[in-house]
């Protein structure tokens, strides 16, 4: 067992795989959490928990489906198997897709916004609920939202309420599950995966602009700047913290 | 009166809210068209229901007040207990139908200006346990509001929200304990035609039209952030 503030304890992380999810993942096993690499493509996941491996952290891939509630429910049983217990759910895993408009919206792009972020929420919450109640005052579920889910989107106008919508069911599970000693907070990064580098690639004003409006000056590093904070949530000092919204982005945005 | 010559549309028709509102916007002048939640299943169905509205008044229609949340999400019970057919129900139906709603309004007002509002009670800001997939899909309802601001402001279409106090959209299945401790600073959660209607018509009517993207609870003064 590694030590640190997590020694212990077992998180799932979906989307583990790449970007903020591998920063997460990589954060929460250095502060001693084993950790479950949720990945949808284990080409992508069993380098993440290699190198977790390798610096001497605890760390498992599980292929996972986040929009299949199968593939969700195998996953933390697979978790309880290899490790006896589940306290930490983080649900990042997102795909999206290219700039919409809202008036050519159709249900295909819908259920694509809406597969990973809300039904990946739902299925990831009610699979983890019952580990979470047994951990008590250690169960924590962490939601991966975004700025977007607070001011809105002009270029991706369903993204928005997708990640609104993790938001308040951080609000309401909070309220529900207080009694059961579970925490419910969601974190809104801004972060150096490799989707808004493809952005940047695409759009150089974008990151110019971006960092013009960052008091910090710069996009946030994954394990150092997100995943730092995802630990402090998932640690026994953040216990009274719940239903919140952590915004990681340099002070990019204020408006809450 | 502001909103003489102006044709409205209200979805949700059948609650007491979305009922109460289309009451309200006639007191205001309106001539107003009440869409059932059932005619907003697709998008063909919601372009037909306000195509039928706009007919009848021989003119398209200026102001879409979107009061509609599927009836499965009203249904309060533990989230751990809400199997994926309810989530469904609740989540997608909500959504798709506003999504629906919105497209069927923008098709009309392109090019020639329009008004949206969107009813999202307090709930969502505030979190409602044992109300989980409401909550998520009303605060969804908000930013597809706030999105849609963004997007269709350049075509002179306002978008705003209107979030009223917890009972007056869930009735006996909230107590709306959750939204403050303190009590409606002004002594009452508030009635949907009388306190709720006038407040519509402005945001809906000729003179708001700077203002979009926002959400102005009419709750009596109970939730007040920010």
């Amino acid at each position: 067992m590694t030590a640190g503030p997590l020694a212990g304890r077992t998180a799932v992380v979906t989307g583990a795989g790449q970007g903020v999810g591998e920063g997460i993942a990589k954060a929460l096993a250095s502060a001693g959490a084993n950790v479950v690499i949720a990945a949808r493509r284990a080409e992508t996941g069993e380098p993440v928990a290699e190198v977790i491996r390798e610096r001497g952290h605890v760390a498992e891939c599980v292929v996972t489906d986040v929009t299949d509630e199968h593939s969700v429910t195998a996953c933390v049983a697979a978790t309880l198997d290899r490790f006896g217990a589940l306290e930490i759910m983080v649900h990042n895993a997102f795909r999206g897709s290219a700039n919409h408009r809202l008036e050519d919206v159709d249900l295909k792009l819908w259920s694509n916004y809406s597969g990973t972020a809300v039904w990946g929420s739902y299925f990831c919450a009610r699979a983890a609920f019952p580990h979470l109640r047994a951990a008590g005052r250690s169960g924590r579920l962490v939601l991966v939202t975004s700025p977007s889910g607070v001011e809105g989107s002009v270029n991706m106008p369903v993204y928005s309420p997708v990640k609104a919508a993790q938001r308040a069911m951080a609000k309401s599970l909070a309220r529900e599950w207080g009694e059961h000693g579970i925490t419910v907070n969601c974190i809104a990064p801004v972060a150096e995966t490799p989707a808004l580098m493809g952005a940047f690639a695409l759009n150089p004003v974008l990151k110019e602009r971006l960092t013009a409006r960052t008091p910090l000056g710069r996009v946030g590093d994954p394990e150092h700047d997100i995943g730092s904070v995802v630990a402090f949530l998932a640690s026994d000092a953040a216990g009274y913290v719940t239903g919140q919204t952590v915004v990681c982005d340099g002070g990019s945005f204020t408006g809450l | 009166m502001v909103l003489t010559g102006r044709v409205a549309v209200v979805t949700g028709g059948g609650s007491a809210l979305a009922d109460g509102l289309a009451a309200g916007l006639r007191a205001a002048g309106a001539s107003v068209g009440v869409v059932d939640g059932r005619r907003l299943r697709s998008r063909d169905d919601a372009e037909a229901a306000f195509a039928e509205i706009s007919t009848g008044a021989g003119a398209p229609i200026d102001a879409l007040i979107h009061a509609f949340v599927d009836p499965a999400a009203m249904v309060p019970g533990p989230f751990a207990d809400v199997d994926p057919s309810a989530f469904e129900a609740a989540w997608e139906g909500t959504m798709q139908a506003a999504l629906f709603a919105l497209q069927a309004a923008f098709g009309q007002m392109r090019g020639r200006g329009g008004r949206i509002l969107v009813v999202t009670p307090t709930s969502s800001m505030s979190g409602e346990p044992g109300l989980v997939a409401a909550t998520m899909a009303i605060e969804g309802l908000r930013l597809l509001a706030k999105s849609a601001a963004r997007q269709w402001g350049a075509d002179g279409i306002t978008v705003n929200c209107l979030a009223p106090a917890p009972e007056v959209a869930f009735g006996d299945a909230v107590a709306g304990a959750a939204v403050s401790l303190a009590p409606p600073a002004l002594g009452r959660p508030g009635d949907p035609e009388v306190d709720l209607g006038p407040v519509a018509a402005w945001l809906v009517g000729p003179d708001s039209g700077f203002v979009t993207g926002v959400t102005v609870c009419a709750d009596g003064g109970t939730w007040m952030a920010p």
